[in-house]
């Protein structure tokens, strides 16, 4: 491959290093598929879009970059400290996330539920809310300030090598991370009693509040749900990038795309949407006509506009009335 | 009636006391003030706050050395203050700062704006209130096109750079392959373009590649930095140059580290938006910036600001005068004002027309500077901006000088 074609032997690139592609799209992959969740439930449950959701997902980041940052300081972790290091991350970033879901749906939402407001008051008090933590979040840790997670794990750490290609640790953490909790949500949705409650005030809210389902407090665990996924996707996504004040807008907007792209309404549709969006985004770089990264945005949105044009309920399909 | 009488009396006293006091503290204010001098404000417009905002601060310490040295001379007509116009060094807040700049009563010029893209969004604004803006750092070379008289800079345009990082790159470090990357950015773009343009007259192959930042409007996302360092690993360039800013060369250099493309085995170069130590704590390892080299847009920081000036920039601002870029710009910059400002016949308030004589009286003004010949062409740029570019090195974190090249 010659290199003064660097940018235009896009198949040959493929070649070369597929492997690394494909993990590197598994890894943004899971990140969005994770936040991507978020927006289905809050969808199935309310019938809404989450503007705040991308806020919720940084104030997680936030929370596990500062936790790993304090308990390492300039240390490096290895071994099961690493692993430790990144199971309290995931925790942190989830529980905070959780809390200020919580808050989000308390400020933003339960008042305007309660008042009968029209669908649009609920999605401009979201966007206000996303207003605010983005500037409260710029306000405390400085804007347009990238701040990483301590060292959890040698940096460039390769997990191992397969086909030629070295796996960094990194994102074997996130898919693996990603794949267990999307398991663990798609559980509870599906097979608990709390799930069910969800299930039911998605089909019919007024009616399952009839038949004896708290309503307010289904939508409160479906916020807390998917802010916990969220915080730790928040978390995962920090340690490849840091994590700044508006990673929420543009992370976010990749992960509504998803949700929009599986099928909105439904959480394993959301799961493969974000899969689908970050191998898009990695494959499509090797393409980028030349070397204009942008480019990949436009594959990737040309694909979602033809993929919607075939289907208009996404991959999976939006599932009769709002189905989480 | 009573009432009344009494209202009557207390208003009649409240304005004697008014009538006596305020000639009475007109007249104590300008006792104060020494002499009947006018008042100026000088502008400063740049990152004060944000990512970049240690940029801002730096420049402001050059301004206030500067200011203060004239007024303490006690040889002009007028006392000076510096104000800060904060634009976060971004194009979309640039226009509200200059906006905000040239509404402020008795501002005559502005030091500034820091950066190229904030300079090419808020020039209209200066230009249709005819404050003159000398820049101390912005760089794009696009921006002295000569149709507007109002912009001026102290610094050597993105050709000098540009120029001085290719024969570095090229001669110097006997680069073959390179892989020349911008950031979509008005001042990235423009300084990848000319290192390309050089580096290709050098005898080198030279690749193109935009990855937009994140963090000064280029529309791009982090989650791009990993497939596309991906990309540059696999294609693996013996060479990079990035033109951009710090906090996203950092998200760059973090990528290509994971991707196992790094300082140690290739060569990696970037401009001034890179040369300052925000870059190592933008970037995770830190260690991933080390070997990475670092240009200036003009000549080396080493006789800049020393001595005396330099004890008196840390007095003043904190900041060691060895890390301040663009300190010594900035106070060549104040003082092109000031010099200008001298001829004029120093009037009590700030009207267009003495605006616009400081413009007229900028592109007279001839002096030794600290940083070289301060004169300006019609352009606005430097008449002798031939200078050299400071390289340095990032070594276990620290950005060390090497060379001037050029």
């Amino acid at each position: 491959m010659g290199f003064e074609h660097f940018w235009l032997s896009g198949f040959d690139q493929i070649h070369t290093a597929f492997w690394t592609y494909l993990a590197v799209g598994l890894q943004n992959g899971a990140v969005y598929a994770m936040i991507a969740v978020g927006y289905t439930l809050v969808y199935g449950v309310l019938g809404l879009i989450n503007f705040a959701h991308g806020e919720v997902f940084m104030c997680g980041g936030f929370a596990g970059v500062f936790l790993t940052r304090g308990i390492l300081g300039d240390r490096v972790g290895t071994g099961w400290g690493s692993v430790g290091l990144i199971l309290a991350g995931v925790l942190i970033g989830g529980l905070v996330s959780a809390l200020v879901a919580t808050g989000v749906e308390r400020v933003a939402y339960r008042p305007l539920r309660q008042r009968h407001a029209p669908k649009l008051a609920f999605l401009i008090s979201a966007i206000g809310m996303s207003f605010f933590l983005q500037t409260l979040a710029g306000k405390e840790f400085g804007y347009g300030v990238n701040i990483f997670p301590g060292q959890v794990f040698e940096p460039g750490q390769v997990l191992f090598v397969m086909f030629g290609t070295s796996i960094h640790t990194i994102a074997v953490v996130s898919i693996v991370a990603a794949i267990v909790m999307l398991v663990i949500a798609d559980r509870i949705v599906r097979a608990t009693r709390l799930g069910r409650g969800i299930r039911a005030v998605s089909q019919d809210a007024e009616t399952s509040s009839l038949m004896g389902v708290n309503i307010d407090r289904t939508i409160t665990i479906t916020f807390i749900l998917g802010g916990a996924l969220a915080g730790a996707a928040g978390f995962l996504y920090s340690l490849q990038s840091g994590i700044v004040q508006n990673a929420g807008t543009e992370v976010g907007i990749y992960a509504f795309t998803a949700a929009v792209l599986g099928g909105i309404g439904n959480l394993r549709g959301a799961a493969l949407g974000g899969l689908f969006i970050g191998l898009f985004g990695s494959f499509s770089v090797p393409f980028a006509f030349e070397g204009n990264i942008q480019w990949t945005e436009i594959y990737t949105f040309l694909i979602l506009v033809l993929v919607l044009i075939i289907r208009p309920t996404g991959i999976l399909g939006e599932k009769s009335g709002r189905t989480a | 009636m009573k009432l009344r009488l009494n209202k009557a009396v207390v208003a009649t006293s409240v304005g004697a006391l008014l009538v006596a006091g305020v000639p009475l503290a007109g007249l104590a204010s300008t006792s104060s003030a020494a002499s009947a001098k006018a008042t100026y404000t000088i502008g400063v417009e740049g990152p004060f706050s944000g990512s970049d905002a240690n940029y801002g601060q730096y420049i402001y310490g050059g301004v206030q050395l500067a200011i203060n040295a004239a007024n303490a001379s006690g040889k002009y007509k007028f006392i000076l203050k510096p104000e800060k116009f904060d634009d976060q060094g971004s194009s979309s807040l640039s226009p509200a700062a200059a906006q905000k700049a040239v509404g402020t009563k008795n501002l005559v010029a502005v030091v500034g704006p820091a950066f190229s893209g904030a300079s090419e969004a808020a020039a209209p604004y200066y230009s249709k209130a005819h404050v003159a803006e000398v820049s101390a750092s912005a760089t794009a070379v696009a921006l002295a096109s000569g149709t507007d008289s109002n912009f001026m800079r102290t610094i050597a345009d993105d050709s000098v750079q540009g120029k001085a990082d290719a024969d570095y790159l090229v001669k110097v470090k006997g680069v073959k392959n390179l892989l020349v990357i911008g950031d979509a950015s008005f001042y990235g773009a423009g300084l990848a373009k000319v290192v390309a343009a050089d580096a290709t007259a050098d005898g080198a192959t030279v690749t193109t590649a935009s990855i937009p930042n994140v963090n000064t409007g280029g529309g791009g996302t982090t989650t791009e930095y990993a497939p596309a360092a991906t990309g540059i690993a696999t294609a693996d360039p013996g060479a990079i140059f990035y033109g951009g800013y710090s906090p996203d060369f950092g998200l760059l250099l973090s990528a290509l580290s994971s991707a196992g493309y790094t300082a140690s085995a290739h060569v990696i170069m970037s401009g001034d938006g890179s040369n300052s130590p925000a870059l190592i704590t933008s970037t995770s390892p830190a260690s991933a910036a080390n070997g990475v080299y670092l240009s200036e847009g003009a000549a080396g920081k080493v006789n800049f600001l020393s001595g005396k000036l330099a004890s008196e920039y840390f007095k003043l601002t904190k900041i060691k005068a060895s890390v301040a870029e663009y300190a010594a710009q900035a106070y060549d910059a104040t003082n092109a004002i000031i010099a200008a400002l001298s001829k004029t016949s120093a009037p009590k308030s700030v009207s267009t027309m003495l605006r616009k004589e400081v413009v007229a009286n900028l592109h007279k003004v001839d002096f030794k500077g600290i940083t070289g010949t301060i004169a300006f062409a019609g352009d606005g740029d430097l008449r002798n901006d031939t200078g050299t570019s400071a390289i340095s090195e990032v070594e276990n974190g620290t950005i060390t000088f090497l060379v001037n090249e050029g």
